[in-house]
This record gives structure tokens, C-alpha cells and sequence, in this order.
């Protein structure tokens, strides 16, 4: 029997510039682990959603293309260099084109791609192109966190509504976040949409994170 | 409401060192260290509505649903549920319906301990076990509910996967009927009859909800939980219940099992009279989507048809809800998959029947939609029709057998070859002495258990009967024999006495009474 079963696209786009060494990207190495026991503990999550890793320092890169959960390895992940958002923001626009099917007269298409952005610093490159880049391609929910005091909002604003605060970058901060990022990833799976085209609604933001208005 | 730190800090420890609850009024979502940032465990109390208090313990990352997040108690026997939206919590319409589910309506409280009429002891305790019922109103520190926790069964244990962690996590529905399936191990699968078992007992509790006026509103893979090892199905997620006359719950459903009229009017506003709602009718679309799911490890509507080109969600809402088809729709197969390989023809006609009208008469048309009664008597009545496969290694095991002239495995293609023995039970009709009609079928198997409903017209089986085996069919020495384990008054064919212990040969035509006694049945033996 064949499956008809649509493909939910996750994209993690990780800062891994030199502020982020030490305890922050040991953090993130612990949340990528939980975050896959989670999701495949979840039998929706674990039938729909496929992950990728993009990382971006000096420059950015897919470090994992998108990958069934059952059979995604966790990256090696390493801290240093610059913040080459903008780059990341092209290499999704790139992905998104290249690896999530759009639904056509004669294939049944993915869901729109759900984007999870963590940074602690300010874009080092021209974030505008980047910006533009994605603005051509069809993403479902952005949502960007900055992590700690250092990261730059305004420019988060300009790639999403959905940017959220996180006061620091303890390890219990990104466990928080990488948690919350594991539930938003279990609703959509599961939700379905008020209307087609509507935003997916996702779980409240971790306590002690701030939605920048 | 946001507590200083010291002082929710202070009641933390006051708390979590098993002095008098102080913790009243202190919403527990607030709680949470600043210092180490790490996941809080400590122990809270809680107040209910009939004074008495119950410990929980607090969990910063407590799992979190769409409507509520859950806490247990430190023996894990109970969950506590608060509201995500305090605005909910405060409801006191919600509130007011909640308290109804938890007395006048609660199947799982004997009517004389202030559950639903008509309830006794015995009824209760066996809903008990089929529904998470919730048990009391949490009033402090603030409105929530005290559901039991699932029965063990239905959480995995560390021998449920060889590839994944599945220890402790519960067995929602889809782990069973997906492509999840292939990561189990086979043991933890179960097969057609178990999973058939599975489909029975769901029924059986739906149609006791429906019974009372009340409409689950939120069946899904999420909100059934089932154990196909032993072939028995819990129903959780109660709190959202539509209850007769009181305020309904915002729920809409869960995608796949959400009605199609209910997914086509999702945006017509809440109080437009087109607007479709979650009522008892579109239980009756998720209750044999389930069981479609259970019996045949595929979705009913989930074909190949495009319905838009347009996005992956506009197709989807289409192919669920307004433009919905049915994969076996016979007059339209537009969304047939090419390799449908088992199919309901391979079930009995009468479920067969059943499917038709629930996706096919009653998809856009929700009247035409079989109750739930249908379901339980007609999965029941295939239930008693089931045969072993003869292929050791067939993977379903059993299957109905639909012809007794041809019986072949529809799973595995395997033919069996033996004889095959019906029982075919007939009650005398009143006032009518010596004039009999049919009440029931049995296929007969090697270790075929009867019960009371194989022996009393006026005996059925469901919640009321007794469970009690009362004889067995045997295939001993070349001869297949019926043993009385348990009957009084069973008379053999020539109309002698058939003590416990002792057995009827089964022999094509022979006809007898299972019990002389008041309204015994008469058993006659077919054999093709």
C-alpha cells in the first residue's frame, strides 16, 4: 500500500559564530538530540516531519539536507567566525526550492515548510538579499529567537512577525527553547489549518521568552 | 497574576516538604527557578471541589495539549489537568459542564456514588477501564480537573520497539495503523482478530457516550488509546464532551478524523446556522474512520486524488472535508489507490454495508451515518465469524469468514482446507412454543470459548453480561465436540442430559438445546 501521507519540512537554521562557543552550542548539540528523541517518541511528528540543518558563521551551509526523522544523524556542530545570516537566509531560499514539493495537477505536494531560526549576535552580511530570497519562495511560519542579550531584533524583524527573546543563553534556556521548538513541530503536525493558507497555530512560547511585539 | 520569587520559592519548599498545602491561590504555571533554570519537581497540592486535597507534582515542561497541560500525582495514579487559556479555566459555563461529566454523566461512577442513572457497580467498573473519566473539579489554585491515569497497558514498554524509545510513552492509535507499524515489534502489533477486539470495545464505550445524549466531539488517533496485544481500546480526553443542553466545548477536531461538513463550514462564523459542529453525527464519522484505520492500517479517505494544485492545504481540506471521497467509493474511484489490495469485501456483508453507508451515503450527508450501536453489533457478529488462518506465517493471523464454500485468508491468500463448522443459535419466538429463529452464527475453531450470550436469548454481549467461558469447542481424537464447562440443563441431540464436563459431537445437521432453562437457546450444526 502505498502512503499518502504529506511531508512536513522543518528547517533549523543555527548560529554557530564564535560568541555561540562553549556552553551555548554544547546547549544546542543537547537540544538537536532531544529534540529528535522527542519528535520520534511522537507518531505524528514521526510520520510527517522531515529536518534540516542550515548553519551559518563566516559563511552558512546545509549541513543536513531535509531527512526522515528515522533517519537523521545528528551533525557535528562547532563555534567560530562571523554571522553570515543573510547567507543562511539564501541557502533556505534554496533548499525550500530544491527539496519541498509544490503541489501540482499530478503530485501531491508537501506542507508548507516550518523555519526555526536561533541567533545571538547581529548579521555580519547584507541580511536584505537574504531577506529577498525567501520572500520568493512559500514558508509557513518563520520564527526567529534571539538568544541573549547581544542578538539584533530589528533585524529579526525584517524576516518575521514571530521573533521571540530568550533573556540568555543558559543551557536551561535553549533546552526551553528546543522543547518548545519540539512541541510547535508535534501541533503541526497534527493541526489543521482554519482555512488553507492560514498560519499554523503554535503551542505559547516557553515561559520567561518575550514576543517582540 | 505574577508571584515574587521569594515568596513562590518559599511555598515551594513548604510544599514540597509535606507541610499544610500553603500554596492556595498560587497559579503553578508561574513557578519556576530563575536561578538554575532547570525543569522544577516538586510537589504541590491542589484543592477539589469537595474540600479534600491531592498532591501533584510540578513539572516546569508538563506535557502540554491544545486545551490543557497535565501534572500527576506522585503515585502517578492520577493526572491533573489545568487550562491553558486561563480565560477557559474561569468560564463558568465550562466550568458548570465539566461538573455534569463528572456526575450525572459518568459512566465510571456506579448510580448510587453519584454517577449516570441506571449505573451500578458493576458497569461502572467495566467503563472504568475503557474511559479516562475525569474524577473530580480541581478548585484550587485554580479551576482544573482529576482524570485517573490510562491503565498500564496502554503505555509501551522497553520491548514495544528495537529502534525506537518507546518506554513509557502511550499508545496512541496511529503508532498501530501507519507506516510508524514497521518500527514495533511484531508481538506489539497484534493481529486482524486483536485489532477487530480493539474496534469492538471502542464502539461499545462511543455508543454508551451516545446513549446518554453526550458526543466525544474529538475522537482521534490522539484521544483512543489501544493495545492491539490485547485487543482493548481507552478513551481519554473527556473534559471535552458536548453535554445535552450545556454550553459546547471550541473544539473542532483533529485533522483526519474531523467531520467533512464540520472541516467545509470552518469558517462560516460560530453562530451562522450553516456552521457544522462537533455533535454526536460527526462522532459517527470519526468513530469508523478509526476502526477502518484499526482493521485495515490505511486512512479511508487518504487517496491519490488531487484535489487543488494549488497548495498542499487547499487539496488537503478539499480531500477531507468538502470534496472528500471514499478510497473504495464503488461509483466513483477517482481516489483509489492502484494497489488496494484487501478491501471490505473482505469483511462480512454486513460490515460491509456499514462502511458504504459511513463513507460513501453518509460522508456528505451525516443522518445516513451508522450509529454506534450498528457498529458494536455488526463488528460483533464478525467477530463471531472469525477463523484462523492456516498459514503459520500470515501476519493477520485470523480473518472473517465471509463464504463458508470458499474459505480463503483475504490477507495471505491461503485456502483452508479442513471443514468448516457453524453454529447457528435460534431463540423461540414468544408466545410461538417450538417455533425458533435465528439469533446468532459461530464459526467454530479449535478452543472456541461460548458464553452466556451463546447459551440465552435474552443475554447479549456486552458491559452487562458475565464473562464467564461456559463451554469450549474441541477438535479431540478426529471429532470436533462441544464441552460443557459451565451450563446447566444443556440437552444433546437425542435428548439426553449433557452434564459439565461432558460434550456433544458436532456432526452437520444435528440440532440441541443449549439450555433447558428459560430462554435457552437451540443450537443447530452446519458443516461445509
Amino acid at each position: 500500500m502505498s502512503d499518502y501521507i504529506r511531508r512536513l519540512p522543518v528547517y533549523l537554521l543555527l548560529d554557530c559564530s564564535g560568541s555561540m562557543s562553549g556552553e551555548p552550542i554544547e546547549a544546542v548539540k543537547q537540544g538537536i538530540k532531544t529534540l529528535l528523541s522527542e519528535l520520534r517518541g511522537d507518531p505524528q511528528a514521526l510520520e510527517t516531519a522531515f529536518l534540516s540543518i542550515i548553519t551559518f558563521d563566516s559563511s552558512a551551509r546545509q549541513l543536513m539536507p531535509l531527512t526522515e526523522l528515522m533517519l537523521f544523524k545528528e551533525p557535528p556542530l562547532q563555534a567560530g567566525g562571523a554571522t553570515a545570516l543573510g547567507g543562511a537566509l539564501k541557502i533556505l531560499a534554496d533548499c525550500v526550492r530544491n527539496e519541498v514539493r509544490t503541489s501540482t495537477a499530478t503530485q501531491k505536494g508537501d506542507w508548507k515548510p516550518l523555519v526555526f531560526l536561533m541567533t545571538d549576535g547581529a548579521p555580519t552580511d547584507n541580511i536584505d538579499e537574504g531577506v529577498d530570497a525567501i520572500n520568493n519562495v512559500s514558508v509557513g511560519n518563520i520564527i526567529a529567537c534571539a538568544a541573549g542579550a547581544n542578538a539584533n531584533v530589528n533585524c529579526l524583524k525584517k524576516i518575521t512577525n514571530n521573533v521571540l527573546m530568550m533573556n540568555n543563553l543558559t543551557a536551561g534556556d535553549m533546552a526551553q527553547f528546543f522543547a518548545w521548538v519540539s512541541g510547535s513541530i508535534k501541533a503541526s503536525s497534527r493541526s489543521i489549518d482554519a482555512a488553507p493558507g492560514a498560519p499554523v497555530q503554535l503551542p505559547p512560547p516557553p515561559q520567561g521568552f518575550v514576543i517582540v511585539p | 497574576m505574577q508571584i515574587p520569587q521569594a515568596a513562590a520559592k518559599a511555598q515551594r519548599k513548604r510544599s514540597f516538604h509535606g507541610e499544610a498545602s500553603t500554596n492556595i491561590g498560587l497559579c503553578p504555571i508561574f513557578v519556576r527557578c530563575r536561578i538554575c533554570h532547570q525543569n522544577m519537581s516538586e510537589i504541590l497540592t491542589a484543592v477539589l471541589e469537595s474540600g479534600d486535597t491531592i498532591e501533584y507534582v510540578y513539572d516546569l515542561n508538563a506535557p502540554r495539549g491544545g486545551m490543557k497541560h497535565t501534572f500527576f500525582t506522585p503515585d502517578k495514579r492520577f493526572a491533573v489537568q489545568f487550562f491553558n487559556d486561563p480565560k477557559d479555566a474561569l468560564n463558568p459555563r465550562l466550568q458548570d459542564r465539566i461538573r455534569t461529566i463528572t456526575t450525572i454523566y459518568n459512566p465510571t461512577l456506579s448510580e448510587a456514588n453519584g454517577g449516570a442513572l441506571g449505573n451500578t457497580e458493576k458497569t461502572a467498573e467495566y467503563f472504568r477501564q475503557r474511559f479516562c473519566w475525569p474524577v473530580a473539579i480541581v478548585r484550587s489554585p485554580e479551576f482544573g480537573i482529576v482524570c485517573p491515569t490510562y491503565p498500564q497497558n496502554f503505555f509501551f514498554d522497553g520491548e514495544a520497539s528495537s529502534v525506537l524509545n518507546l518506554k513509557g510513552k502511550d499508545k496512541k492509535s496511529n503508532w498501530f495503523t501507519g507506516k510508524n507499524r514497521k518500527y514495533l515489534n511484531p508481538a506489539e502489533r497484534g493481529d486482524f482478530r486483536t485489532m477487530l477486539g480493539v474496534a469492538i470495545g471502542l464502539s461499545r464505550t462511543i455508543r454508551r457516550m451516545h446513549q446518554a445524549g453526550l458526543a466525544h466531539s474529538d475522537l482521534s488517533c490522539n484521544n483512543v488509546l489501544i493495545d492491539p496485544k490485547s485487543g482493548s481500546a481507552v478513551v481519554i480526553d473527556i473534559d471535552s464532551l458536548v453535554v445535552p443542553n450545556k454550553y459546547a466545548p471550541e473544539v473542532v477536531g483533529t485533522r483526519g478524523y474531523i467531520a467533512p461538513e464540520v472541516l467545509a463550514t470552518l469558517d462560516l462564523n460560530i453562530s451562522d446556522p450553516n456552521r457544522a459542529l462537533p455533535n454526536v453525527l460527526t462522532d459517527l464519522h470519526a468513530l469508523p474512520v478509526l476502526i477502518y484505520e484499526y482493521l485495515f492500517c490505511r486512512h479511508p479517505l487518504l487517496g491519490p486524488k488531487i484535489y487543488s494544485a494549488n497548495s498542499a492545504e487547499e487539496d488537503d481540506h478539499l480531500a477531507l472535508g468538502a470534496k472528500a471521497t471514499f478510497i473504495e467509493n464503488p461509483h466513483d474511484t477517482s481516489n483509489r489507490p492502484p494497489d488496494l489490495d484487501v478491501t471490505i469485501s473482505a469483511l462480512s456483508e454486513e460490515l460491509e454495508r456499514l462502511f458504504l453507508r459511513a463513507f460513501v451515503d453518509g460522508l456528505h450527508n451525516p443522518s445516513e451515518r451508522p450509529t454506534a450501536m450498528e457498529w458494536e453489533r455488526e463488528l460483533l457478529a464478525a467477530w463471531d465469524k472469525l477463523i484462523p488462518c492456516a498459514n503459520p506465517r500470515c501476519e493477520k493471523k485470523w480473518f472473517i469468514l465471509r463464504d463458508p464454500k470458499s474459505p480463503v485468508c483475504p490477507f495471505c491468500g491461503t485456502k483452508i482446507t479442513n471443514n468448516v463448522i457453524q453454529l447457528v443459535f435460534k431463540s423461540e419466538l414468544r408466545g410461538k412454543k417450538g417455533i425458533y429463529r435465528d439469533k446468532s452464527e459461530l464459526t467454530v475453531f479449535d478452543g472456541l470459548p461460548l458464553y452466556d450470550w451463546h447459551v440465552f436469548s435474552n443475554i447479549y454481549n456486552d458491559e452487562k453480561a458475565d464473562s464467564a467461558m461456559r463451554g469450549y469447542v474441541s477438535y479431540y481424537n478426529g471429532r470436533w465436540i462441544l464441552v460443557n464447562s459451565g451450563i446447566d440443563g444443556m440437552i444433546s441431540p437425542s435428548g439426553m442430559p449433557v452434564p459439565k464436563g461432558r460434550a456433544i459431537e458436532l456432526k452437520d445437521g444435528a440440532v440441541f438445546l443449549m439450555t433447558n432453562r428459560e430462554n435457552g437457546l437451540l443450537c443447530e450444526v452446519m458443516i461445509s
